[in-house]
């Protein structure tokens, strides 16, 4: 990793996103300066995300040979990533559920967790939080505002 | 009809007691909204979009105007006391803000903030009064190639203004633009890069992006660092301002005000960046730069002057030409698009009473927001005392709804979700979201500009530079582009992200 700085990395990414992007708009027909078809769009922005991405990496490389190296940003930083990927995997998991079992059992279930596992709550607040953050939320928005949430099995 | 009679007809239309009620409960939850780290307009805006359906067209605007430019209040709120911007305009008011209370003076720089937001808002409302009515009939002269003109300056200034390099803004732009290519091609009607989900004919929405890249990646970025936040707890006192800030103050709104609106008129432009420009401009006019950043109360008159002109501004391009100058315009363009309104250079003559309904109410809401604010800091500072670990899983709930209940569909959720984790890199590694989203907006409305510009000159580019208009726009854009290539305009670019980090 230390070969790289971040600039680098990054901006080779790019690089590569915009050739795919530019590849597959050729695919859908650009068309003609006259008649421009579906690809030409995309394939002009994907065009822009090499050029820059391009320079991107000429400045990481020229960076790097002044002695800038790779700053750890997730693992191995000096950061608690964990508890992010804590938050996404309750997302992830709401996302999942939220059609099948509902709008109720899935929030009460994601606040509780949420109160719980971040920053450790105590019981009754993660108990009563949830069953009140849930109430409210449905009340205001399902019946107050007809938000028209997803219903589990149970009609709520 | 003349510009007296138009300014009445708005104020018939502000006061009926419904559009009272809606103007008041916007720049109440805009202001809450503001306060709350995390929820931005946009969010707010996106999450109330449903409960206007019942109600007509001029109330909804109005409201949801009010949540826009109310949010700027509230957002200052956070940042002077916590020293944790509410929303991206009120950062830089964290650098003298908070100082200005940690010495005693969280009063003074609360009151000079809202009367400061009240002076530009004000001016800036006048502004749109006296600009958006020429200007529309300006527009009707736009073409095609002016459009496509018009939205390269837009992304040229905001890639321009951007803290970090101009290559990695312009990169975020392009890749935006190829967002917008997602869905249905509005010309042909093929669909292209849906891999065969459905929910992405349409395009990707702008709700999920903006909701994800500020909101959910914030909450992921908050909850890997210390959630104690240090809230200001002595008791606020001596809001009104005194002579002498007012007399260092003065100026720096003024120069707020100018500098803000203008900035909130261009694509582009918008509230946060009005508010670094001002704040870069006001350390450099001053006889002392050397207290900003340690309680100038120029620090916080002229960056919040300007980020409420700006929000005035911002409605000039979405009401006469129908451009959306920032994410929040752009979704109040997909409100108006709902109740029926094409914004656009028509919507003044066939739609006065919205349009002048809509401007006359935000004076009001000025008004109501200097009225109330003051009074209600203590409520504020009772909401920011909320431990940040009760208050993540509620603004990310928020995010959630929001999300679901625009289209009704979860996989606009999962978007959100998505493009929570994108922001949360890109954060990581400084690439800005603000470039992404303005480019996912324009996107479409540009890709059919410039189409449409080939097929009507038979294939000829030199369209773009033989018509006056789209020749001065393209022409600016280049100036842009080149001027950070001079090196006293780097240097001076550098100024601004020192100052975010400090």
């Amino acid at each position: 990793m230390n070969r790289f700085n971040n600039e680098q990395l990054a901006s080779a990414f790019w690089l590569v996103i915009g050739v795919i992007v530019a590849i597959s708009s050729f695919r859908l027909h650009l068309g003609s300066l006259a008649s421009p078809d579906t690809g030409f769009m995309p394939f002009l922005s994907g065009l822009a995300m090499c050029l820059f991405a391009l320079i991107g990496l000429i400045h990481g490389t020229l960076e790097r040979r002044r002695g800038v190296r790779w700053t750890p940003v997730i693992i191995g930083a000096q950061v608690r990533w964990g508890k992010s990927l804590a938050v996404l995997v309750g997302l992830l998991a709401y996302v999942f559920l939220l059609t099948s079992l509902g709008f109720v059992l899935c929030t009460l279930l994601l606040m509780g967790f949420l109160l719980r596992a971040i920053s450790p709550q105590r019981w009754s607040l993660v108990v009563w939080g949830s069953v009140l953050i849930t109430t409210g939320a449905y009340v205001i928005f399902d019946l107050w505002l007809k938000s028209q949430l997803p219903k589990g099995p149970w009609g709520f | 009809m003349d510009l007296f009679q138009s300014v009445m007809t708005g104020f018939q239309v502000a006061f009926q007691p419904q559009n009272l009620l809606f103007c008041f409960l916007g720049v109440v939850i805009g202001t809450l909204v503001g306060v709350l780290p995390g929820l931005g307009p946009a969010a707010a805006i996106t999450l109330l979009l449903p409960a206007t359906f019942h109600v007509t067209p001029v109330s909804a605007i109005i409201m949801l105007s009010g949540i826009y430019y109310g949010a700027m209040y509230g957002g200052s709120t956070t940042s002077i006391l916590v020293n944790t911007p509410g929303e991206a305009a009120s950062v830089v008011t964290c650098l003298d803000g908070y100082q200005m209370a940690r010495q005693g003076r969280a009063g003074a720089a609360l009151g000079m903030s809202a009367f400061g937001s009240f002076i530009a808002g004000t001016i800036g409302v006048v502004g749109l009064m006296l600009v958006a009515p020429p200007l529309a009939e300006i527009a009707l002269k736009f073409g095609p190639p002016e459009y496509f003109s018009l939205m390269i300056l837009g992304l040229t200034v905001l890639t321009f203004l951007a803290s970090g390099s101009m290559w990695n803004a312009l990169l975020m732009a392009a890749f935006g633009l190829f967002l917008g290519c997602i869905g249905v091609d509005p010309l042909m009607g093929v669909t292209r890069f849906t891999f065969d989900i459905v929910e992405l004919s349409d395009g990707i929405g702008l709700v999920p992006v903006v909701m994800g890249l500020f909101g959910i990646s914030e909450v992921l970025l908050n909850v890997e660092q210390s959630m104690e936040r240090s809230v200001f707890s002595a008791a606020v006192k001596n809001i009104l301002p005194t002579l002498q800030d007012w007399a260092l103050s003065l100026w720096p709104i003024v120069r707020g005000t100018i500098l803000g609106f203008f900035l909130g008129v261009l694509p582009g432009g918008g509230a946060a960046i009005a508010s670094f420009v001002s704040y870069a401009v006001e350390k450099r006019v001053s006889k002392h730069p050397e207290r900003f950043g340690h309680g100038a109360i120029a620090g916080v008159a002229g960056p919040e002057s300007a980020n409420n002109a700006a929000t005035a501004g911002a409605f000039i391009p979405l009401l006469t030409l129908g451009i959306p100058a920032n994410a929040v315009m752009a979704i109040l363009l997909g409100a108006l698009m709902i109740h029926g309104m094409q914004p656009g250079p028509t919507l003044i003559s066939e739609h006065p009473d919205l349009f002048w309904g809509a401007i006359t109410s935000m004076y009001i809401g000025n008004v109501m927001l200097l009225v109330l604010n003051l009074p209600m800091i203590g409520l504020w500072i009772k909401i920011l005392k909320v431990p940040y670990p009760i208050l993540f899983p509620l603004i990310l709930l928020f995010c959630m709804i929001g999300a679901y209940s625009l289209n009704n569909n979860i996989v606009e959720v999962f978007l959100m979700v998505l493009f929570g984790v994108i922001g949360y890199l890109f954060k990581k590694f400084k690439y800005e979201g603000a470039p992404l989203v303005l480019a996912l907006v324009l996107g479409p409305i540009m890709e059919t500009s410039l189409r449409r510009s080939l097929v009507i000159s038979y294939g000829d580019p030199m369209i773009f530079l033989t018509r006056p208009i789209s020749a001065v726009l393209l022409g600016i854009s280049l100036i842009l582009l080149v001027l950070p290539l001079l090196p006293w305009v780097r240097k001076k670019k550098a100024i601004i992200p020192i100052e975010e980090e400090e």
